[in-house]
């Protein structure tokens, strides 16, 4: 992962899903999990040890940062960076481009964008 | 699988962790498994069989992640194929000195056979110098070239025709390449390794004789103990270089481990 230039997508499952649950603020690891298993968050099953790996190389690309501990420390709190921010729009916009070929090819049904 | 057992089982199996990662992160992760049981949104047996598979795939991963990081070092590689280049360098030393070593002094009977003969032949003419028995007096007696390994003496006339031998090969007197005879006449002596046939190879002198009758004189020896010789000298510096590239390994292994990042 790049510690500075251009977002770099693709991203991975988990990845991706890890970003877009920070994408709504600072939390630990089981809220990240639970955020990821949904469907509407990526709909990734990541066990403890595929999601602090994966922080933890996120943490080396400046993609995520350790925000705080709780005060046993046994939770560890994490947030996007701006790089984090910038990769996961990257990402979605990437995705996007693929589901608007996806619609044109009549994969998908067409859908009214509002 | 009761509750306490499965967070037992899992605390256990987070020291299968590589140690940087443990230390940092088998709290948290401890800590997440009593979260999501505590949650309940996930059943039982779905967080039993999720942890296990995570287990076995980030336990492979991190494993992974530790060795690249010991010994993926850009510093650690780049020294040991320095090494490495350096013995290699080094075993082919080991086996080309000797080798020519070996080549070159598989000449030395020749060249002063060669030399005696050539000067005898120069001084009475080449007809006068075989009838007077010159190549009995300066070689040995007929030689099976495929055979033996004793020297022998060959009198060539200028145009490469031979007129006297000590040396047979399957009832013959073999020549060499017409080359070899053009070389000589404009540098005096040439030096080669020749194959009168499959599986004869000869270390061979060849001489000029000039004056009114020219020809040229060949002295020849078998190369069968000599090229022996060199395949031990092949084998041992192999054994060497082999050595020297497992020390590399071992040492490359033993300074990645000891200078391993200690944080994840």
């Amino acid at each position: 992962m790049p510690i500075q230039g251009p977002p770099q997508v693709p991203l991975t499952p988990a990845v991706f899903a890890i970003l877009l649950s920070l994408a709504e603020g600072e939390k630990h690891g089981y809220l990240i999990m639970k955020d990821a298993r949904a469907p509407e968050g990526g709909g990734v099953r990541l066990g403890p040890g595929t999601l602090y790996g994966s922080l933890d190389r996120m943490m080396h690309g400046r993609l995520v940062v350790e925000s705080g501990m709780s005060d046993d420390k046994r939770r560890r709190y994490y947030k996007l960076t701006a790089l984090g921010r910038r990769t996961l729009a990257a990402e979605v916009n990437r995705l996007d481009a693929a589901v608007q070929t996806a619609r044109s090819l009549g994969v998908l049904p067409h859908r009214s964008r509002s | 699988m009761t509750p306490d057992r499965l967070e037992r089982i899992y605390a256990f199996a987070l020291r299968l962790y590589p140690e940087p990662f443990r230390v940092n992160y088998a709290p948290a992760m401890l800590q997440t498994l009593r979260d999501a049981r505590a949650d309940g949104s996930l059943a039982r047996g779905a967080l039993t069989r999720l942890i296990v598979a995570d287990l076995v795939t980030s336990l492979a991963k991190e494993h992974l992640s530790m060795l690249r990081d010991t010994f993926g070092r850009p510093a650690l590689l780049f020294n040991a194929f320095v090494l490495a280049g350096i013995s290699t360098i080094l075993a082919l030393a080991l086996y080309a000195i000797p080798q020519q070593v070996l080549r070159q002094g598989a000449n030395d009977p020749q060249i002063e056979m060669v030399t005696n003969l050539a000067v005898h032949l120069n001084k009475y003419g080449v007809s006068d110098g075989l009838r007077q028995g010159a190549l009995t007096t300066y070689g040995s007696a007929t030689v099976d070239m495929a055979n033996s390994l004793s020297p022998f003496l060959i009198v060539y006339d200028d145009e490469g025709r031979a007129l006297g031998s000590t040396a047979q090969l399957d009832g013959q007197t073999p020549t060499p390449p017409a080359g070899v005879f053009d070389y000589v006449r404009s540098h005096g002596q040439e030096r080669v390794s020749w194959q009168p046939r499959n599986n004869v190879r000869i270390a061979a002198v060849v001489e000029r004789i000039s004056g009114a009758q020219p020809g040229f004189v060949l002295a020849g020896r078998s190369l069968r103990e000599v090229e022996a010789r060199e395949g031990q000298v092949l084998k041992m510096a192999g054994v060497a270089w082999f050595g020297m590239l497992g020390l590399i390994l071992l040492g490359t292994i033993a300074f990645g481990w000891f200078t391993r990042p200690k944080t994840a």
